[in-house]
Order: C-alpha cells, then sequence, then structure tokens
C-alpha cells in the first residue's frame, strides 16, 4: 500500500513536471493565462461589488460573511482550476473519441492520470487573489483568528475542493453510459454560477434539496465559512461529510461501472 | 506455455439504426430501433509463450476489437478470456505490468516534449528502478538506431521516426506480450522494412510474445509464421502463414523479353495475356499449368524470363472473398 503510494506521488510529480514543461515550450501559452484568469477573476469581483453596493444582508448574512463567502468560493474553485479542472474536463472527449484506451492500458489509475497531467499555472494567481479577499472578509466580519479556526477552514476547504473534484468526475463520467453529456455539464454551469453569487443559508424546499443534495454546491463555500464564523452547528458539519462520504463512494462507483462500459471508438 | 486462451469469445455493440430524413429523425426520438452487431463471435485461440501471430481481416473485420479485448480496453459480451492468467478487462495493476499495447492511430507519446520526457513518465508509471530504466532505454535505442532522436520534440519526427520511439515506449519495461495494432500504417517501405527488422529481433532475442494485426500483407508474410484470418468476426483460418498463402496463391506471373520481335502462338494453359509488346510478353497463368508454359514458350527462345508471385493485395482479396471454406 505504502508502496503503490509512493509510486502515486511520484507519478504526479512527474506528470506536473511535463506538464509545466510542455506550457513552457510557448511563451504565450505560458503567461497568457496569468493575464486571462486574473481578469476573469476581476470581472467577477465587479459583479459582486455591483450587488452588494445594492443590498446589505443576504439572508442572515452581512457584509463580512458574504466577504468571506465570496472568497472562500473563488478559493475553492481556484484550486479547482489549478489542479484538476482541464485533466478532467476532457474525460468525456476522450471517452468519445476512444482516446481512453491508452489510459486504460497502463498501470496505476487513469483517474490520477488524468487529474494531474493539465494541471493550470496560470489559475496559480486566484489562489492570492481568494486569500486576500478571505482575509479582507475576515477583517471586515471582526473574527478574532486562532490557529484552530485556521486548521478546521482549512479542513473544510480541503474536504470541499474534494467534492468540487468528486462532481466534476461524476459528471462527466456520464459520458461512458451517455455519449451525449452535454447538457448535464451545462446544468453543472448554472448550478456553478448561481451558488458562486448565493450562499447555501437562502435556499428552501426543493432549492435546498438541489443545492445541497444533488449538486452540493449550495454547502461548498457555505459550510467553511459557518465554521469560520462560529456558525456551523453539528448537524451542519455531519452533512458536509456524509456528502463529501457519499459522492465517493458514488463517483467510484459509477467511474468503475464506466469504464466496464466502455465500448471505446472504431478505429 | 499458453499465454492467451479465449473459449467463445463474443463481443456485440448495440447501434441506432435511424431511418432516412427528418421523418425518421423525429420517430428515432419516440420509438429507437437498436441493432445488435456482432464484431466478434464464439472465437476460440490460444496463443503459446513467444509466437508471433499475425491477425488479418478487412476493414470492420474485428481485429482491433479482438485486440481490445485481449488488452482490456473493452469487456467481452460472453465466452471465456484469460491473458497471461488474468481475465483482462478486471484491468489489474499486475496484468498491465506485463504487457504493452502500439495502436498505429493513436499516439503515446508527448508532442511538444521530447522523447526522453514521455519515457521518464513511463519509468514511473511502470516502477522501473533507474538502473532497469537506463539498461532498456539504452539497449532499445542502440537497436532502433535513434540516439539523435532522444533529446528532439515529438512534433519534429517524422511518422517513421515516431512510430520508433512508440515501440520504445511500448518496449521499455520489457513486456512479455505486445498487441501491435497497424504499427506500419502510413510509413513508407524503407520505415516499414526497418521496423519489421526490430520487431523479429525483438521476439527472437526477448522472446517477447507479438501479435500483430495488419493491412499490410508484407509485414505478416515478413514476421508472423502463424496467421489468423478472421472476417465478421469470426476466425475463417488458423494456421501457417506459408500455407495460407500458397493456398491461395493460384497464379504466376511470367514476363518474357525477347531479342527480336517476337509473335505469340495460340496459348493454352489457361493463359491470359496482361501485357504485350514485339519484345515484351506478360502472361498470367493457374500455376500449376506454369512450368507447361514456360517449356512452350522456351521453344521461342526468350533472352530473359521472370517469375514472380501475384500481387499480395489479390491473395488477400481472395481470402476474404472466398472466405476460408473449410480452411479454419
Amino acid at each position: 500500500m505504502r508502496g503503490r503510494i509512493k509510486r502515486n506521488l511520484r507519478m504526479v510529480r512527474v506528470l506536473i513536471n511535463l506538464r509545466l514543461q510542455n506550457l513552457m515550450m510557448f511563451r504565450l501559452g505560458f503567461f497568457g493565462p496569468f493575464f486571462v484568469d486574473s481578469c476573469v477573476f476581476l470581472v467577477q469581483l465587479c459583479v459582486f461589488e455591483v450587488i452588494y453596493s445594492n443590498v446589505d444582508r443576504i439572508g442572515t448574512w452581512g457584509k463580512g460573511q458574504m466577504i468571506l463567502y465570496i472568497g472562500t468560493f473563488s478559493m475553492i474553485n481556484a484550486i479547482n482550476m489549478v489542479i484538476y479542472f482541464f485533466g478532467i474536463n476532457g474525460i468525456p472527449d476522450k471517452i468519445k473519441n476512444g482516446d481512453m484506451d491508452l489510459y486504460l492500458t497502463k498501470p496505476g489509475s487513469p483517474l490520477l492520470r488524468l487529474t494531474f497531467e493539465r494541471i493550470n499555472p496560470g489559475s496559480v494567481p486566484l489562489l492570492f487573489l481568494s486569500g486576500v479577499i478571505i482575509s479582507y472578509g475576515i477583517k471586515e466580519g471582526g473574527i478574532k483568528i486562532t490557529p484552530i479556526l485556521v486548521l478546521g477552514y482549512v479542513f473544510w476547504v480541503a474536504v470541499m475542493a474534494v467534492l468540487y473534484y468528486l462532481v466534476e468526475v461524476l459528471i462527466r463520467s456520464f459520458t461512458f453510459f451517455i455519449l451525449t453529456s452535454g447538457n448535464t455539464i451545462i446544468l453543472e454551469e448554472a448550478g456553478l454560477t448561481l451558488c458562486m453569487q448565493l450562499p447555501g443559508i437562502v435556499f428552501y424546499g426543493v432549492y435546498k434539496v438541489i443545492f445541497y443534495v444533488i449538486l452540493p454546491y449550495g454547502i461548498m463555500a457555505t459550510i467553511p465559512v459557518q465554521f469560520l464564523t462560529g456558525e456551523l452547528t453539528l448537524s451542519g458539519a455531519l452533512w458536509g461529510i456524509l456528502v463529501a462520504a457519499a459522492f465517493t463512494i458514488l463517483t467510484a462507483f459509477v467511474w468503475k461501472q464506466g469504464i466496464r462500459h466502455y465500448n471505446s471508438a472504431s478505429s | 506455455m499458453e499465454i492467451i486462451k479465449t473459449a467463445g469469445l463474443t463481443k456485440n455493440f448495440k447501434r441506432f439504426k435511424k431511418q432516412a430524413g427528418m421523418i425518421g429523425s423525429i420517430k428515432g426520438l419516440i420509438r429507437r430501433e437498436y441493432e445488435e452487431k456482432q464484431a466478434i463471435g464464439n472465437l476460440d485461440l490460444t496463443i503459446q509463450e513467444g509466437e508471433f501471430v499475425g491477425l488479418i481481416g478487412p476493414n470492420g473485420a474485428g481485429k482491433t476489437t479482438l485486440v481490445k479485448m485481449l488488452t482490456g480496453i473493452i469487456a467481452p459480451t460472453c465466452g471465456s478470456v484469460s491473458v497471461l492468467g488474468y481475465y483482462p478487462n478486471d484491468l489489474e495493476h499486475e496484468f498491465k505490468q506485463q504487457y504493452a499495447v502500439v495502436m498505429g492511430q493513436k499516439s503515446q507519446l508527448f508532442f511538444e516534449l521530447t522523447v526522453e520526457d514521455t519515457l521518464r513518465l513511463f519509468k514511473e508509471i511502470y516502477g522501473l528502478p533507474e538502473e532497469e530504466y537506463e539498461s532498456s532505454r539504452d539497449y532499445f535505442v542502440k537497436l532502433f538506431q535513434v540516439q539523435d532522436l532522444m533529446h528532439v520534440q515529438v512534433r519534429t519526427l517524422s511518422l517513421g521516426e515516431r512510430m520508433k520511439m512508440e515501440l520504445i515506449a511500448a518496449l521499455l519495461h520489457n513486456p512479455k506480450i505486445i498487441f501491435l495494432d497497424e504499427p506500419t500504417i502510413g510509413l513508407d517501405a524503407v520505415a516499414s522494412k526497418q521496423i519489421r527488422g526490430f520487431l523479429a529481433e525483438i521476439n527472437e532475442r526477448r522472446g517477447t510474445t507479438i501479435i500483430l494485426t495488419s493491412h499490410y500483407m508484407e509485414d505478416i508474410k515478413a514476421l508472423c509464421k502463424r496467421s489468423i484470418v478472421i472476417n465478421h468476426g469470426c476466425k475463417i483460418y488458423d494456421g501457417d502463414t506459408e500455407k495460407l498463402f500458397e493456398r491461395f496463391q493460384k497464379f504466376k506471373k511470367i514476363t518474357f523479353t525477347f531479342s527480336e520481335p517476337t509473335l505469340l502462338p495460340n496459348l493454352e494453359f489457361d493463359a491470359r495475356i496482361l501485357e504485350q509488346t514485339p519484345y515484351k510478353k506478360v502472361i498470367m497463368v493457374p500455376k500449376e499449368n506454369a512450368a507447361g508454359l514456360l517449356r512452350e514458350l522456351m521453344n521461342l527462345l526468350p533472352t530473359d524470363i521472370t517469375v514472380e508471385e501475384e500481387e499480395i493485395g489479390t491473395i488477400v482479396e481472395r481470402i476474404y472473398q472466398e472466405g476460408g471454406d473449410g480452411l479454419a
């Protein structure tokens, strides 16, 4: 087991290394995303600025909590963009074109390779910018920082980044069964856009079921912020862990079944 | 030792059957019709360790589907399959560690980087110790004579050079079986010949079992002692390659050259004139009548005679057309 983990880590290191070398072959390709991603991020900030200059509260949350929420969602999204988004996003095409063949015939997990083979250093500035927003939110909310609070917050951000990853993999794994899974991805994007602007605390009834259970974007940034502001209840924390665990099992199951269902493509 | 064994191996694909036009599309939305296509049907196969086996068949015959089932890429619909003692579609790491697959139309190299970079990744994927990696890499680099190409971008390599690199990447971990799906596709005669030479050496020296699918019969004839012909998903021949070609080699092409203008007499022996000038006659004759025709035309005192076998493509066409009645 330990040997396998070591080997996987070495493989991840080589994949990251190769990706960076690959990107550095083209100067514009390497430096361009830093500029583009930062601009996109600033546009998003402008949208939030416009919204929150007109309202004081959303649900029970004031400005400080909302800034924290925006920073946290941006941070989770930035982790996604830096590490796994571009690799995972390519899964449907690889299934449709039969390119999964080469992944399945190599030792090691194909998903591990897909996850880390297209890291995107261009989004690294987003991590810093998100950090700045979170710091501003902490100051604005008058939160007294303790090591436990920081560790707990980092833990929840990590859990939610993994949950984000699991949902992405799950949705893209549908392509193993139905080749046209593009509509599911559109739904995912719509849910994401909505939840980037509205915290989970505003959802009730059927919306809560959708954004807490089916597409759990509603809890992704909400739970870490609730932890930081001292609002996270035990049931809320358990729900977060339960959803992450359930998606781990579900995604692993669907991925494994998907691989068994894979029919490649005619050559 | 049996390294591959299948019994009643079958793979069916379900495909949507759409009626033509807009009405057909609307009907397809409401009530979908599917048809089952059998890509491989009831295939029994045994391959021994160290064999070099050719898989022959026209497009859509099921060759690649068979390779994909043997490598675990796709699962069979029914039947049993065992490769190196594993059920391939379980995709166990230990199994994948022991074989390699090269697909002529799919590259496993990083196009923007050098071959050395890709090999480094494969070293980690296969968990090769540094010493073993270097010794294996150096052996193949020397064998394939690509010392000067290891540090150039893959995208700048010619097709032939790239295929050599694909083979090095596949052979790096010293697999027990290597599946080659059209490895010489698109290559010129010189590159194909070189690749064939390397493959023969790897099979002989390392005892690697090689399963080769190719449309180029020169590959099969030159390399594979045993051939398996597949058509419509069924095995129609499994045996000696020489015998296969001998059986379907029905004609000889004989070229006579004369120093003076010469007229041919009325020909018997079911001979057919392919080309005729005053100084040159090209005649196709059933192989059993070739000796008789030669004897007769020797009286005309030709200055040169060439006896050729039929073009390999024509023979293959005949194999597929006649379907292998009584062959399997």
